[in-house]
Formats: structure tokens, C-alpha cells, sequence
């Protein structure tokens, strides 16, 4: 009834740990089952190991929260070695998401983690580095430059993770499709800022930030429906999703699967609550399984 | 760890904005050791604010926890107006914990503001331990003063002091430590504070090992948002709620 596919992977349920709210799993693990996931995306690895952005990096707005995290990982070496044994023990997909900071980064990352995962996230769309990241994912022909190169290496799906901060989220997702992407997710966070009235001073050290939570579902959910409409590769829905309804939905609106991410922070039990939530509506419904869902909106 | 819907039993203010909440919690109870915090959801399906709260554990007595806090923002207030038999959620505990230990000569304890809490049990472990321990209270003034009594009771010498000398020394709590240091023997400092004042008592260079409680902001408490990464020494990332919230003042940049 949860089973859903993205080029040939199965995932057991559609539902996805979010990268950069789940570490490396190790840390959830200890609160809840992480076979519970259908698959978990991880924390954004790079070549080299990185430490980040200064602090502050999150504060709290209406609905949402801004960070500015900037992609502290400790590097492809060390995630094969002592974080990827771990999360093998798990009966669930394991997604790396992957950042460079040049095409040639891109396509060394694809490379070594290919043989090693189930499928690659191609992060072109993180907002808190300065190279790389969101300045290549807002550009159709930089998405499809590196997604064609990193398609051409890898011997596992390439599912391309976009922007929302951009004029027309389409024209990005068109341009992973045409280099060859096996799916794309969206949307990432979207540039923010906040301001202490009392100090004056940003409430992010790098001024802007990405927001992410319940705020931005609307949005999400309507990037999610545009891109239905112009591509036929399965989409990965993901922006401020809290509860069962809110990734119903997504589906509605297109999602083959959707990512969970913010929710992680504030209820660790979301995976099973939403999982059961979405079982309840299907058999409410009458539907057999979440693909009758899939862009099933009545318009 | 672990995720508890508890009832409070009592949350009540105890100084100028600073409250003391307590709830039933067995397993907490046990499991908490000084230093340790925890994580609460003052609001089930809130959007405003959205995230958990990571608050230190100040005490248990028997199987009740308490939590000390003082209003800041949107978070606390709501919590404050918390009455008894509601529930919130608790995520705990949380942390690594102090290094509690019969160190062989005297121990010094440094608090300001709010980082007072979690050095009641703190002190309390240390003299379990038959230590002789001097305690250091900074506040702003008189009528911010709270845990007083509870410190005398589990300290040798207790030291107060004001910022606007209303009660007590005036000064904060780190300009009475060091006027002791040359003429008690510490063999260790624990401490809890504003970053100026944990600053401050970096600066003294101390001789002897000084261990500190630090706050960030956060958003999980367990380790995997990174939103509460400091520089370690080495310039390596350290988190506040899993590496610490306790660190050796050296090893860390403040």
C-alpha cells in the first residue's frame, strides 16, 4: 500500500529523513526505529571535511525557523568509513546527498559514492555557501551541465534537489530532466532573514539564512504542482511538512514521495505518526496506494 | 533518552521573572545526572513558537524533576503560564554532565543568572562526594536572588554578589572567585553563565582544571541540525548538546 518507486529503487514507504535534519542517523537512532523511513537522506557531504558556518546559526520566526548550518560534514572519506556501516544495518534506502563546489567536485563525489548508496541527491540548491550550492541550482544551464556530468559516473539514480528561490522553479526542473535525472526534490529552504529590533544586528551571523517549517508548505506544495505539470520524472516533495495531511497534499499536488525534515526537530515520532496517518487515509478513501495519489488533485 | 508527555506539579515564580517548574518523572529522575538538560515542547502543535526549549535539569528530589527558567521570550512566557496538572512534552535527558569526584582539596563553584540551576545538584554531588566546596552567586540585584538557602545547605562558603551591590559584594561572581584564588587551594572550578562572565574566568588562567556549562541556540538537542556547533581549540566543531553542554574552559573558544 506505502511501496513507491523512483527508477527501480523501492522504497518500502514514501517517506524520507530530509538532509541536513537527520545527520547521519546515528543520533535519531536513539529515540526512534529508523526502519521506519522509507529512506533517509543525509547530512550534505562534501570532498573535504567542513566546519560551518559561525554561530548564531538558527533562529526561530513565525512558523519556521532560519538557519545558516553551512554544510559542516566531515568529508566523503570519513562518511564511507565510519558513518555509512551504521546506517547499512538499517532496512531502509540510504540517499547521500552530495554538494561540490565546482562541477569537478560534483562528478569526483558521484564517483566514490555511487557503488556505495542506494541512490544520490545532487544538492544544487543549498542557500547557506557561497560556492557553489544555490548560486549553480538557480541557473537552468549550470542544473544541467553538472547533472548530465554526474549522471554519466554514477552507477546509482541521480535525484537533483532544487531551489525555490528562483523566478520559475520549472525551468530547473526541466533542465534535470533533459541531462538526464533519474528524479528531482524540492524544495530547499528559502532565503530568509531576521532582525533584533533591540541590537539591530541579523539573528543569523551570515544575515540571511534558509527557512524551513510549516511557513513555507504553501509554497512547497505549489512548486511541487508546477513542476508536475512540465516533467514526467518522480518528484520528491518536501517544505514544511508536520503532519500526515500536509503530505497528503503533496501527493495531491505530484509527489511520488516527500521528505520530512523540521517536523524531526520538534517531534522525533513524526515518521510514525505520518506513515500511519497516510495508511488511514488511503483505506478511508479507498485508495490501494499512495501512487493512486500522485497528482490526483481535482481542479 | 527518551520522549515523556508529563503533568507539572508545580511552576511557580521565584525570584524576578525566574521560575521553578517541577513534574513526576521515575525514569528522569534516575536516569539525570548533573549537567544534563533536557528539551521541552511547551506547545503540541504550536507554530509560534515551533521548536523545543532546552532547559538544564536544576535538581530531583525523590522521583519529582525541577527545571528553573527565567522568562525571555515567546517560549518561556507560554511555559510560564503553565498551570498545574498540564502536560508538556520532555525530551531527556539530554548532555554529557558534570565530573563529580573527591578532589583532593577544595572545589569552587561559579554562577550568574540563570546559570545558577544547573549547579544546585551539581554541589549538592560534590559534597556527596566529601569535598569542601566554596560557591560563587552572581546576580543582577537584590530582587533577582533565588536558591540561596539550598546553596548554603550544600556549600561550605557561599559568596553572593550583585551587580549593583544591593546585596552582597558588588561585582559579579568571577571578581570574588578570583579575589580567592590565591588564598584557597582549588583544585578544580565548575561553572555556568553569561558568555562575558565564563569569558571573564577563561582570561584568569586558571592553574587548576575549570569545567563550564555552555548554552546555544539549538533545534534537535541530540546532535544532528549541527545548529549548535563552537570552535574547539583545535579549531574542530563541537556541539553544545551532545559534545557538552559541559567543557573543559580550554578546550573550547568562548
Amino acid at each position: 500500500m506505502l511501496e513507491v518507486e523512483i527508477s527501480g529503487v523501492k522504497l518500502k514507504n514514501p517517506i524520507i529523513a530530509a538532509s541536513g535534519t537527520f545527520g547521519f542517523g546515528r543520533e535519531f537512532s536513539r529515540l526512534i526505529d529508523l526502519n521506519l523511513f522509507g529512506g533517509i537522506s543525509t547530512k550534505g557531504i562534501t570532498l573535504k571535511k567542513r566546519a560551518g558556518n559561525p554561530q548564531p546559526r538558527l533562529c526561530e520566526v513565525y512558523g519556521g525557523i532560519i538557519n545558516s548550518v553551512g554544510l559542516e560534514n566531515p568529508g566523503v572519506e570519513a562518511f564511507i568509513k565510519e558513518e555509512l556501516p551504521f546506517l547499512r544495518r538499517f532496512d531502509t534506502k540510504i540517499i547521500a546527498n552530495i554538494n561540490g563546489f565546482n562541477k569537478e567536485e560534483f562528478i569526483e563525489l558521484a564517483k566514490i559514492l555511487s557503488p556505495f548508496v542506494d541512490m544520490i541527491e545532487v544538492n544544487l540548491s543549498c542557500p547557506n555557501v557561497k560556492e557553489g550550492g544555490m548560486i549553480f541550482g538557480k541557473d537552468p544551464n549550470r542544473v544541467y551541465e553538472i547533472t548530465r556530468e554526474v549522471k554519466k559516473v554514477s552507477s546509482c539514480p541521480i535525484i537533483v534537489k532544487l531551489t525555490p528561490n528562483v523566478t520559475d522553479i520549472t525551468e530547473l526542473a526541466k533542465a534535470a530532466e533533459k541531462a538526464g535525472a533519474d528524479a528531482i526534490s524540492l524544495i530547499n529552504t528559502i532565503s530568509a532573514m531576521a532582525i533584533d529590533i533591540e541590537t539591530r544586528r541579523p539573528l543569523i551571523k551570515m544575515v540571511t539564512g534558509g527557512l524551513s517549517g510549516p511557513a513555507i508548505k504553501p509554497i512547497a506544495v505549489r512548486m511541487v504542482y508546477e513542476c508536475f505539470q512540465k516533467v514526467n520524472i518522480p518528484i520528491i516533495g518536501m517544505g514544511g511538512i508536520m503532519n500526515y495531511k500536509d503530505a497528503i497534499e503533496f501527493f495531491l499536488a505530484g509527489a511520488t514521495a516527500i521528505q520530512i525534515g523540521t517536523v524531526n526537530f520538534v517531534n522525533p515520532n513524526a515518521v510514525s505518526e505520518i506513515k500511519e496517518g497516510i495508511e488511514n487515509y488511503l483505506k478511508d478513501h479507498g485508495f490501494e496506494s499512495v501512487k493512486d495519489l500522485v497528482g490526483n488533485i481535482i481542479i | 533518552m527518551k520522549l515523556l508527555d508529563v503533568e507539572i506539579a508545580e511552576n511557580k515564580m521565584i525570584a524576578n521573572g525566574i521560575y521553578l517548574l517541577s513534574f513526576e518523572s521515575e525514569y528522569l529522575a534516575n536516569a539525570f545526572k548533573p549537567g544534563n538538560f533536557v528539551n521541552i515542547l511547551v506547545e503540541k502543535d504550536s507554530i509560534y513558537p515551533l521548536l523545543r526549549r532546552p532547559f538544564s535539569i536544576s535538581f530531583v528530589k525523590e522521583n519529582k524533576v525541577f527545571i528553573g527558567y527565567k522568562v525571555v521570550g515567546r517560549g518561556t512566557q507560554i511555559l510560564s503560564q503553565k498551570k498545574k496538572g498540564d502536560t508538556i512534552n520532555v525530551l531527556g535527558p539530554l548532555g554529557n554532565s558534570f565530573l563529580v569526584d573527591r578532589f583532593d582539596g577544595k572545589v569552587a563553584v561559579v554562577g550568574g543568572g540563570v546559570g545558577i540551576f544547573p549547579l544546585l545538584s551539581l554541589c549538592h554531588e560534590l559534597k556527596k562526594a566529601r569535598n569542601e566546596v566554596d560557591v560563587f552567586l552572581g546576580f543582577r540585584s537584590r530582587s533577582d536572588l533565588f536558591f540561596v538557602e539550598e546553596f548554603k545547605e550544600v556549600s561550605d562558603n557561599l559568596f553572593i554578589s550583585t551587580d549593583d551591590g544591593s546585596i552582597g559584594y558588588k561585582g559579579n561572581a568571577v571578581e570574588v572567585f578570583k579575589t580567592k584564588i590565591e588564598e584557597e587551594n582549588y583544585k578544580v572550578a565548575f561553572s555556568c553563565g553569561p558568555k562575558p562572565m565564563l569569558s571573564a574566568l577563561k582570561s584568569l588562567n586558571l592553574t587548576f582544571k575549570c569545567y563550564i556549562s555552555l548554552e546555544e541556540k539549538m533545534a534537535c538537542g541530540i546532535g544532528a541540525c549541527l545548529c549548535c556547533s563552537i570552535k574547539g581549540k583545535d579549531g574542530n566543531m563541537l556541539h553544545v548538546c551532545s559534545d557538552g553542554p559541559v567543557f573543559d574552559i580550554m578546550e573550547v573558544e568562548i
